[in-house]
């Protein structure tokens, strides 16, 4: 016995010597290399490939999902191809700023990025100017979903490519809704009866809104039959020769919205200056605003609705046949006159690449634009996808229509909140279907 | 303790120097890192201040050129839009409105040059943003001709450039990097990098809310900075990474970079230092504790050993106590044994130079002498005992005793002792009881002469020890074998004599005790009989164990395991005198069982019966199956007689009928008056049976060895230096009717014999001890000479050496038999009978 404790201490002992000598040889060899007193710098090539992007505020603490997302897909191109994607960003500051439409319209007029995210209505308009180039050569292009395609497709070149399809709805607090008895409203009219609910029982303005997205009610009530009667080419067809008028569409979801700002339910001055979901967004978490409206996304991200505290469902938007999912097709395009033409086009091929789609699809629960992945919604957004899975949806924004939807139906509900008569706005549609027609 | 506390002292120092070095490093690191980012935001400041300045400085130029050409519209118009100068616009002196190379009308009413910014002189505008949707600024620049102001340039300049001319990156591009407008507070120029925009992206505000700098003290100190155009640096933790957080005034005060740099980021060179540090603390802490804890070790086994060392002392001393205790003890004992020994050797002295005084005196008186002389004896063999067993200790103790190995009966061995003790025990009116049981084997081999001395130790002790008419019990029981090579013995003597107190049997079987002291007692003896028994008893691999109780008796037991001689003959004398079953009356069944299993050990079959009868009727059945009779004596009425008598005519005078009895039976005669019988003494044994068959058959031998032991005619050569000796020798050689001439010593002896004609002799006695030439040499020397008779004359050694090993010694030396001293006459007639007629025969 004394003899093993013994031997345990001579080995004690050499370990330590042992571990003392290593750290020595450690710390003497990690000199200079070799007999060199000369550095020499070798700065690598760069391949930059500059992306311009609207940006959600930042909260401390809070991951940004759909973000982070988006990051996985630009580090696989920047990992695939050896370039390097220089984010430029551009968010209002108030509804007095410029907005990220009009800056992206500029930036790319201006030449001054490579890819752009850009919305359903710059698409349309860019594209029409050609301003972006035509995207139907990369690989991706042959995995989207028809739907998205015809959606970017002007004067037949395939101009943005999104991600997912963005998809608008109703985010509703349920548990007030079942506090007083109510159902999702599928109708304009059970809409009203909701709100008129709410309103009775102290929610004064039971509706939160922002100056950008209060169209998805309009076109919700607009083309609910347009595209799921059968007939869409051909109404279509009839709008953009002018035998068919838009403001015959639009009037019904137009006076909608009138009667929701004669009983208060939205505070149009409020929506007006509100920026999306930072203007309603704080009242719906809080659970002094049972409705408001946004798209998929949001429903995952805790910057936006993605943490509440009640049991939210995001439904479609009240319209004849039901609820309807509002889909308007955002996208990444390029400028036609790029300075980094090919890296773009190699960086956008793979972020939209159904690897990548995969992975930002995973992460963030959406509907991927690639017809080859799939992912499991969140139980929130079930109604909603369950409608676009049975092919109930309109779209927002459509390039094949000649006068531009998304971009034009925003701005003209706007003046509808600053006090316009729906006959004004309608009349504002007719001398825009005109002009159009005039081009 | 004191360890504990120098230890921890020394922890304590340690600690307070590493804390303080560590501080000292934290410290100076800190405005190290301070020094260093600060010299890097100086160096961006710079660049970015010496870009406005060459973009003024071109601008001048411009200005100039303008005011040379006659019409500066179509200089400006035609002025290239470049990603420097993206708008280049003019308003002539007196007018609001002017012309710019991007083709529109140009005014001044959107740019709002009232921050005061100005480089070289000239104002430049608040940030904004521009026709290509990035953030731009406007520098004013006058144009004059002699003296005359012609009107104002104004360039826009993109941020680009100023982007373009910035590190990409810094500090391993984990730093971020913000210019922001002062006056609008808005951020205009923001890093690209992926990951980059948590840090928020927008304004002042928004960079506050997203890394949660929420301090009102830090935030009015920096709006204080911002006012007054100074630089303002603060540690706050960006996303959990303590960082350094910094607004660096660029254009006095007209933008500021805005940001942060994780220490870590700043501080690399420094962590790897507090690395090093660390490591060098950690290794001292496990150099200094391995010190401790082998220093501890160390001080563990010191104490160890001196505690051991302590012990060891303590235990010497302790036996060194002992040892004096025993040493005095053991002298006191010894001088309690001299004291017994003087008084039990004077007291036979006494005895024989008293009756040796009478015996003079009264020579005439025959009967006198007789009794004289019997008494003389008698104390002549007590003391020759006490002698006996003196030097038997003194043998045993200094290990010179050896075991005198060979074939035995049991049954003689008990005899011999019952013949010795059975007398002693009768003239004290004791009942002794030999029991013999389960004893298969009676030949075996051992030191039958150490065993007979055990057994006589123990029972003369219970002869001794015993009152009279006390009773002893000698029990020989056979156990179970352990092993088929022997015999396994246990000898129990018991009595119910005065017994042993519990202090005195720890000690009974140490040399010089007694149970009473001599001088007091009328028990004789010397006190080593039972170290003698129990040091004999442990060297034939035994045991011995005693108890006792005071007035009640005691039990000796004693354990052997003695070996079982390979094939004896006893198997073979029954079956050559065709006894092949016995008849065995017996009122114990016990004892029946008892003889039957040694009679089967001899291959002989037995009928056993429980009484007279039972026999008369067993042999009427079969008058031809039995060759002999053995009958207790003392079987129940009508007894064995009987029996006999009976027995007698159903069986024929030739088959013999022999009597088991006790050593003292009384009506023997009768028994042995019907012929061809005999007695044989309890307890049976198959060899006693044997020897008094053969004795039955070859009766009146006895007398005639008698006569033949005679030494009558005999003529002998004596070494003897001792005169009174030689005398003896001479005196009893002539009762016996033979000569004997006496030399001095074995010299003589050699020559005397030498000098003899050849059956001059016809033996010689020899003693041992002699002086000029000792008894074993003078053998040698005898058996040595040249003469025929040199190695065939009988040289007998006579000797006061009397154990085994002087026996054989003197065996070795050449002699032929060894007669220790005093003479027993007997014996030294038979071995003189036995050498002399051998010599003869040869």
């Amino acid at each position: 016995m004394k003899l093993q404790h013994k031997r345990y201490l001579q080995r004690l002992a050499a370990a330590c010597l042992a571990g003392t000598m290593a750290l020595s040889m450690i710390s003497c060899g990690g000199g200079q290399q070799g007999d060199k007193n000369l550095i020499t710098s070798q700065a690598g090539e760069e391949r930059p490939v500059n992306l311009f992007s609207p940006m959600e505020k930042t909260l401390p603490g809070v991951e940004n999902v759909a973000r982070n997302a988006f990051d996985l897909t630009i580090a696989m191109a920047e990992e695939q191809l050896g370039v390097t994607v220089a984010y430029r960003t551009y968010t209002a500051e108030d509804y007095q700023d410029k907005t990220y439409d009009d800056v992206t319209l500029d930036r790319v007029r201006s030449n001054m990025d490579d890819i752009y995210l850009l919305n359903p209505d710059v698409i349309q308009i860019l594209g029409e100017e050609g301003e972006l180039a035509d995207l139907s050569g990369l690989e991706c292009a042959k995995n989207l979903r028809e739907v998205v395609k015809v959606a970017n497709t002007v004067d037949g070149k395939l101009v943005a490519i999104p991600q997912e399809m963005v998809a608008y709805g109703l985010f509703l607090n349920m548990d007030l809704f079942k506090k007083y008895g109510l159902e999702p409203p599928n109708t304009p009219e059970e809409f009203l009866e909701c709100c008129q609910v709410f309103q009775q029982n102290g929610y004064q303005t039971p509706v939160g809104a922002n100056r950008w997205w209060l169209e998805v009610f309009v076109l919700a009530i607009a083309y609910a039959d347009l595209y799921n009667g059968g007939n869409t080419a051909r109404e279509i067809a009839a709008l953009n020769s002018g035998e068919a008028k838009y403001s015959d569409y639009m009037r019904p979801g137009f006076e909608f919205l009138q009667q929701l700002i004669d009983h208060g339910y939205i505070d149009p001055e409020k929506a007006l200056v509100s920026e999306a979901i930072e203007g309603e967004g704080p009242d719906f978490m809080a659970q002094r605003t049972p409705i408001v409206m946004a798209y998929w996304g949001a429903a995952n991200t805790d910057t936006a609705y993605g943490a509440p505290d009640f049991e939210m469902q995001v439904v479609g938007l009240p319209s004849h046949l039901g609820q309807m999912p509002v889909m308007p097709t955002t996208g990444f395009g390029i400028g036609a006159n790029s300075q980094h033409m090919e890296d773009a086009m190699a960086a956008l091929d793979v972020i939209l690449s159904d690897e990548a789609l995969r992975t930002y699809t995973n992460v963030n629960k959406v509907i991927s634009s690639s017809k080859n992945v799939e992912a499991d919604c969140i139980p929130a957004l079930k109604p909603l996808n369950d409608r676009i899975q049975q092919n109930y949806y309109v779209l927002g924004s459509n390039a094949g229509m000649k006068l531009e939807q998304w971009g034009n139906t925003c701005i003209i509900v706007r003046e509808l909140l600053a006090g316009a008569t729906v006959d004004e706005c309608m009349a504002r549609f007719d001398q825009l279907q005109a002009e159009t027609l005039a081009k | 303790m004191s360890l504990f506390l120098s230890v921890a002292l020394v922890f304590c120092v340690l600690g307070a120097v590493v804390i303080f070095v560590a501080q000292r490093i934290s410290r100076e690191m800190s405005d190290s890192a301070i020094q260093n980012l600060s010299e890097s935001l100086d160096l961006i400041q710079s660049t970015i201040e010496m870009v406005l300045e060459s973009e003024a400085e071109f601008q001048s130029l411009v200005a100039r050129e303008v005011a040379k050409v006659e019409d500066p519209e179509h200089y400006i118009r035609s002025f290239e839009k470049n990603q420097i100068m993206v708008k280049t616009a003019f308003i002539p002196a007196g007018k609001t409105e002017g012309y710019s190379n991007t083709g529109e009308t140009f005014t001044a009413g959107e740019l709002d040059f009232s921050a005061g910014g100005m480089v070289r002189g000239m104002p430049v505008s608040q940030s904004y943003l521009n026709h290509m949707g990035t953030w731009a600024y406007t520098i004013q620049c006058p144009v004059e001709r002699d003296g005359r102001g012609l009107g104002t340039l104004y360039v826009e300049y993109v941020y680009d450039l100023i982007d373009n001319s910035l590190p990409n990156g810094f500090y391993d591009r984990q730093a971020t990097l913000y210019i922001m407008d002062t006056q609008s507070q808005r951020f205009v120029l923001k890093p690209k990098g992926l990951g980059m925009r948590s840090a928020g992206h927008l304004n002042l505000d928004d960079y506050y809310r997203a890394n949660d700098i929420v301090d009102a003290g830090i935030r009015a100190e920096v709006a204080r900075c911002l006012e007054q155009g100074e630089n303002a640096l603060f540690y706050h933790d960006i996303r959990g990474v303590d960082s350094l957080n910094y607004m660096w005034s660029v254009n006095d005060g007209t933008s500021y970079l805005v940001g942060y740099v994780p220490v870590e980021a700043i501080q690399q060179e420094g962590r790897s230092v507090n690395q090093s540090i660390l490591i060098v603390v950690l290794v001292m802490l496990a150099a200094f504790l391995l010190c401790c804890t082998l220093y501890y070790i160390n001080q563990r086994q010191q104490i160890r050993l001196r505690r051991e060392r302590e012990e060891e002392r303590e235990v010497h001393n302790r036996q060194l106590a002992e040892a004096l205790h025993a040493a005095q003890v053991a002298s006191s004992s010894k001088t309690t044994f001299l004291s017994n020994m003087s008084h039990d050797i004077r007291t036979p002295m006494n005895a024989v130079l008293g009756f040796t005084t009478l015996l003079a005196k009264d020579a005439d008186d025959p009967a006198k002498v007789r009794e004289y002389t019997k008494k003389i004896m008698a104390s002549g063999q007590h003391l020759l005992s006490l002698i006996n067993d003196i030097l038997d200790v003194s043998k045993i103790e200094s290990g010179k005793v050896v075991l005198n190995l060979s074939e035995f009966t049991l049954g003689d061995l008990v005899s011999s002792v019952d013949a010795i003790i059975q007398p002693m025990a009768a003239a004290r009116g004791q009942t002794l009881d030999v029991e013999v049981d389960g004893v298969r084997h009676e030949h075996l081999i051992g030191d039958e002469t150490r065993i007979n001395q055990i057994l006589i130790n123990l029972l003369s002790n219970a002869v001794k020890y015993t009152p009279e008419g006390g009773h002893i019990w000698f029990r020989i029981l056979g156990q179970r074998q352990r092993s088929s090579q022997f015999q396994h013995l246990r000898v129990e003597v018991e009595d119910n004599g005065y017994g042993m107190t519990p202090e005195f049997l720890t000690t009974i079987f140490d040399a010089f005790t007694r149970a009473e002291n001599s001088t007091t007692n009328k028990v004789q003896g010397t006190g080593l009989g039972m170290a003698i028994t129990k040091n004999i008893v442990e060297m034939m691999g035994g045991t011995i164990d005693v108890t006792s109780q005071v007035g009640k008796g005691s039990l000796f037991r004693v354990e052997l395991e003695l070996r079982i001689p390979e094939g004896h003959t006893e198997r073979q004398f029954w079956e050559q005198n065709g006894i092949r079953r016995i008849l065995v009356a017996h009122a114990s069944p016990d004892c029946l069982n008892n003889i039957q299993l040694m009679l089967e050990d001899v291959g002989v079959g037995m009928d056993g019966v429980t009484s007279a009868e039972e026999a008369v009727a067993l042999s009427m059945g079969a008058p031809d199956g039995h060759q002999l009779a053995l009958l207790d004596l003392d079987l129940p009425s009508p007894g064995a007689l009987s029996a006999a008598r009976q027995l007698r005519q159903l069986l024929g005078d030739a088959v013999p009928i022999l009597f088991l009895a006790h050593f003292d039976a009384h009506g023997t005669e009768e028994a042995l008056a019907l012929g061809n019988t005999g007695v044989l003494t309890k307890p049976f044994f198959v060899t006693a049976m044997r020897e008094k068959l053969l004795e039955m058959q070859g009766s009146g031998h006895g007398e005639a060895a008698e006569a033949a032991n005679s030494l009558a005619g005999l003529h002998f050569l004596a070494a003897e230096d001792n005169e009174i000796n030689a005398e003896i020798l001479t005196e009893l050689l002539a009762v016996e009717e033979a000569t004997c001439e006496v030399v001095e010593n074995g010299q003589l002896a050699v020559e005397r014999f030498a000098a003899a004609p050849e059956g001059e002799f016809h033996a010689i006695l020899m003693d041992v001890q002699m002086p000029v030439m000792n008894g074993y040499d003078a053998t040698r020397a005898i058996r040595a000479l040249a003469r025929p008779d040199a190695g065939t004359i009988p040289i007998i050694a006579m000797t006061a050496n009397a154990f085994a090993e002087d026996e054989r010694a003197a065996l070795d030396a050449g002699m032929n038999a060894h007669v220790a001293k005093p003479l027993d006459v007997q014996l030294l007639k038979k071995v003189i009978h036995d050498l002399t007629h051998q010599s003869e025969r040869n």
